[in-house]
């Protein structure tokens, strides 16, 4: 068994085709992450350290670090992402269990459930928690208890709810795949069903936890909108570069406050450890998936707590599309569609904008995500590991400063790189490069189940580079790319803080729509254009799903 | 699959191909204006000079000043129209600007233009209280006419009002406060407020909203957001401050860099003719233009017919200067 003797890969000779499709799949992937995310970013980074002039020094640093409110605000931060990642890890993890290994009713609607924080404006999270557990909300008005959501525990139900489906997303590829015959063997030790899943379920899920956590943990150190809207007086760092930024123009130290929110992102480090290490398990070419059973003692506890999230998810998102759907929310309840009739900020058009710009990001970026976590295995250590930080940091970049360094980065006037500046491919690679980390991750977890003995066996049979990827990864990493593929295309239809400094006169998308409605007063407004980008781009999932289907059976 | 590719690349060439727009008869124009405004403006702009395309970029005064700045290596813009005076005064923002006299801008008090003629201001807002009277009621609070009433402990938990470390708006009412009764009273005033606000929010019409949807009693905001609530049917009153009511000026200015500078120009003359007047009747609540009506939404909330009685005359330019000083000392005795 390949998983539990060390065997040296055997690298077997490459063709030139094979040559070829290895550089490609290196190079086109690292290529763009140097221009389109470390370029962009060291851009901010020489702004951090730029003390007046040419000069250049720590001065901003000391100035942020001495700064009143700085060390509240680090410490707010870390305790608000270390308790949101527990949340989620917990939580996440029963849920992808459920969906994955059981046979609990419901599991569709959980999944779509879970889908929508990631295709919802983030004006939508903000307003339906406001709506319900506001001061003036829906609980107090039912119970007249005095409740006040603002806060640390508003902005911790908030994060959960934010980040908890990226949790998913990639704790789902870690359990995607799992081989019964370890199950099995246990069970005829007399192995208890918790003790297996202590000791088989859980180690092997390591590198999606580890991974899940990272991404929960740096999402809610970088997110603003929650903070902004439900956060009160618990003041973040997030909210830090905003302030600085926007409110004092004061560039430098925004640039300080977004390299330091950076630190976190080391922990990556010891992820990346463990990719390396080789996992038994999952990964087998004989494997025999488990069957999801029911088991009661596990189901009824598991199934609250699963269905219970998927519907304060829901509840949160259909109090939105009720306001949209009254006229005055909360003082007049009379149903009306008035507010469907978009008269500013160019109507529904940027809708069709917007969802060009996102299927592109989407189509290029599982593309390409594709590619990187394909070659890593086959990279020297070395640059394995500079490939795989430069890959897992864009998550720990707040929205903010990555748009602002693609406007540092690609407003350079009539070069090349300039001429991307005010098109929407740029938005695109924006909106990829913003939500790089994740995809790869779930991306790399995926990679992970599938067996090496199959990829080797497949090129000892005489098989190039292109049919270990057709016969052999394919086949594992089919469902995992595609979670990947919506993924990025729901976050692109949805997305703001970046893309917010790309926008011309002539170029806007559905985000944009919905913060100048809201901006410009029509809250009702502002809620009835985010139901339509939901519909939208709920729409599009169920196309797009029937459409590989039908491609699935077309080659079956 | 290469009939795939093929199609993939061409969308690419085709996204590319839209990035490129500036042509002659088209100015670009930045602005931190109010969406319906904008569109009713450039309706009236379009019938008095049919030739020009003006293309807006609308974004809020925080986003649009981290915009000005980022791009300040290679401007997009040829003008910056109605965007806070004292964030035009930024330095970096200030240096793009080039001097230009616009048609009608003589007639202007001097307060309302740069004497190096880099920017010129027709309209302002007003910092003002929304009151929401349904909670006011419920909670059996007396209406506050200023922000000496403010201090009075029954209002504990029923305030909010903008950080000025993030927003403008905040900032604005720190400073007329500061300028109005001097540094001492002033802050004696913020501190004595402080232990009733719920809130200092990041954003300068947040707690306007806020107010009028019932989660506080009084946010103090703009005269504009109350208006606008008070115009949708949201219980709220609109109060203006009676001891010192802040404002800020909307500024509008060319750029050095400007691509079609005469068209910029006679757009910079057009926001300063009788036709723009007639329209800021009927959308702000301050005109700086002699002479122009007050607007029927003004009236309607009570504002009173000459501002120039309830507004302190800010000094604009030292409230840009002292800035830095004012926040770290806000940051110091009260930020939370």
């Amino acid at each position: 068994m390949s998983a539990l003797v060390e065997l040296k890969p055997r690298r077997p000779r490459l063709t030139a085709a094979d040559r070829l499709l290895l550089a490609v799949s290196i190079g086109v992937p690292l290529a763009g992450l140097a221009l389109f995310f470390l370029y962009p970013l060291a851009t901010i980074a020489a702004r951090s350290l730029s003390v007046g002039g040419n000069r250049l020094g720590f001065g901003n640093y000391l100035a942020v670090l001495s700064s009143p409110g700085i060390a509240i605000a680090t410490w707010n931060s870390l305790i608000l992402s270390l308790a949101t990642t527990a949340i989620c890890l917990v939580l996440g993890f029963a849920i992808a269990f459920a969906l994955q290994r059981t046979r609990l009713r419901g599991r569709g609607l959980v999944a779509v459930a879970l889908a929508l924080p990631m295709l919802a404006p983030s004006l939508v999270q903000g307003l339906g928690i406001l709506f319900i557990l506001g001061r003036n909300g829906l609980v107090h008005k039912w119970t007249g208890l005095p409740v006040d959501a603002y806060g640390f525990s508003g902005l911790l139900f908030s994060d959960v709810l934010y980040a908890l489906p990226q949790a998913v997303l990639i704790l789902e590829a870690a359990l995607r795949h799992s081989d019964a015959r370890y199950f099995d063997a246990a069970e005829v030790m007399g192995a208890s069903r918790l003790r297996q899943f202590f000791d088989i379920t859980l180690p092997n899920a390591r590198f999606g936890i580890l991974s899940a956590g990272f991404v929960v943990f740096t999402v809610t150190i970088t997110d603003f909108g929650n903070a902004a809207v439900i956060g009160g007086n618990f003041r973040v760092l997030a909210t830090e570069i905003y302030a600085q930024v926007s409110g004092q123009m004061n560039f430098a130290m925004g640039a300080v406050v977004g390299i330091l929110l950076l630190l976190p992102t080391v922990v990556a480090v010891v992820i990346e450890r463990v990719a390396t290490q080789r996992q038994f398990g999952g990964g087998s070419e004989s494997a025999i998936p488990v069957t999801p059973d029911s088991l009661p003692a596990r189901d009824v506890p598991l199934g609250f707590l699963v269905h219970g999230s998927a519907l304060t998810v829901i509840a949160v998102v259909a109090t939105v599309v009720f306001a949209s759907l009254v006229k005055l929310w909360p003082y007049n309840l009379s149903m009306t569609f008035k507010n469907y009739n978009i008269t500013v900020a160019g109507g529904y058009a940027p809708l069709a904008t917007t969802l060009e710009v996102s299927l592109f990001a989407a189509v290029a970026g599982v593309v390409l995500l594709f590619l990187l976590a394909f070659a890593m295995k086959r990279l020297p250590p070395k640059l394995a590991k500079a490939a795989y930080l430069a890959a897992v940091l864009p998550v720990g970049v707040p929205g903010m400063v990555l748009g602002l360094s693609y406007v540092f980065a690609f407003n350079l006037g009539d070069n090349l790189l300039g001429m991307l500046y005010g098109g929407s491919l740029l938005i695109a690679l924006c909106n990829f490069y913003h939500y790089h980390s994740q995809g790869f991750l779930t991306m790399m977890t995926g990679m992970r189940t599938v067996p090496p003995a199959l990829e080797e066996a497949v090129s000892c049979l005489g098989g190039g580079l292109a049919a270990v990827l057709k016969d052999a990864v394919l086949p594992f990493i089919g469902a995992t790319a595609v979670s990947v593929f919506f993924f990025l295309f729901m976050r692109s239809m949805v997305t703001l803080s970046a893309v917010i400094f790309l926008i011309t006169p002539n170029l806007s998308v559905a985000a944009v729509s919905v913060m100048r409605l809201d901006e410009a007063g029509f809250v009702s407004q502002a809620a009835a254009f985010s139901t339509c980008i939901m519909g939208t781009v709920l729409g599009a999932l169920v196309v797009m799903r029937l459409a590989l289907r039908r491609a699935a059976r077309g080659r079956a | 699959m290469p009939q795939l590719l093929k199609r993939f690349l061409l969308a690419a060439t085709a996204l590319v191909a839209c990035a490129g727009s500036a042509q002659a008869g088209s100015i670009t124009v930045y602005s931190a204006l109010e969406e319906d405004e904008i569109a009713a403006y450039l309706t009236a702009a379009k019938k008095a000079m049919p030739d020009v395309q003006v293309n807006v970029l609308r974004l809020s005064t925080g986003d649009l000043g981290a915009r000005l700045l980022a791009e300040a290596n290679n401007p997009q813009a040829d003008v910056v129209w109605g965007f806070a005076v004292t964030n035009m005064m930024h330095p970096d923002i200030k240096k793009q600007l080039a001097p230009y006299a616009a048609k009608g801008s003589d007639t202007l008090p001097a307060q309302f233009k740069a004497a190096d003629k880099t920017w010129f201001a027709a309209t302002g807002y007003v910092g003002a209280f929304c009151v929401n009277t349904e909670v006011l009621k419920a909670k059996k609070l007396p209406m506050p006419t200023s922000w000496k009433d403010l201090t009075n402990p029954v209002y504990k938990g029923e305030l909010v009002m903008p950080n000025p470390a993030s927003s403008g708006t905040g900032y604005l009412q720190v400073a007329a406060i500061l300028q109005g009764m001097g540094a001492e009273k002033g802050w004696g005033l913020l501190k004595a407020i402080d232990p009733n606000m719920a809130q200092y929010t990041t954003s300068g019409s947040k707690p306007c909203k806020m107010a009028r949807a019932g989660e506080f009693a009084i946010g103090a905001s703009l005269a504009f957001v109350a208006m606008q609530s008070i115009e949708a049917g949201y219980p709220v009153q609109m109060v203006i401050p009676a001891d010192l009511a802040g404002y800020e000026l909307e500024a509008s200015g060319l750029l050095k860099t400007a691509k079609n500078k005469k068209d910029a120009e006679r757009f910079l003359d057009w926001t300063l003719s009788g036709d723009a007047a007639k329209l800021y009747a009927s959308f702000k609540e301050m005109t700086t233009l002699p002479g122009a009506p007050q607007s029927a939404m003004a009236k309607k909330a009570g504002l009173p017919a000459d501002l120039t009685k309830v507004l302190y005359p800010m000094d604009f330019a030292k409230s840009a200067k002292e800035r830095d000083g004012i926040l770290k000392t806000w940051q110091a005795s009260i930020g939370r």
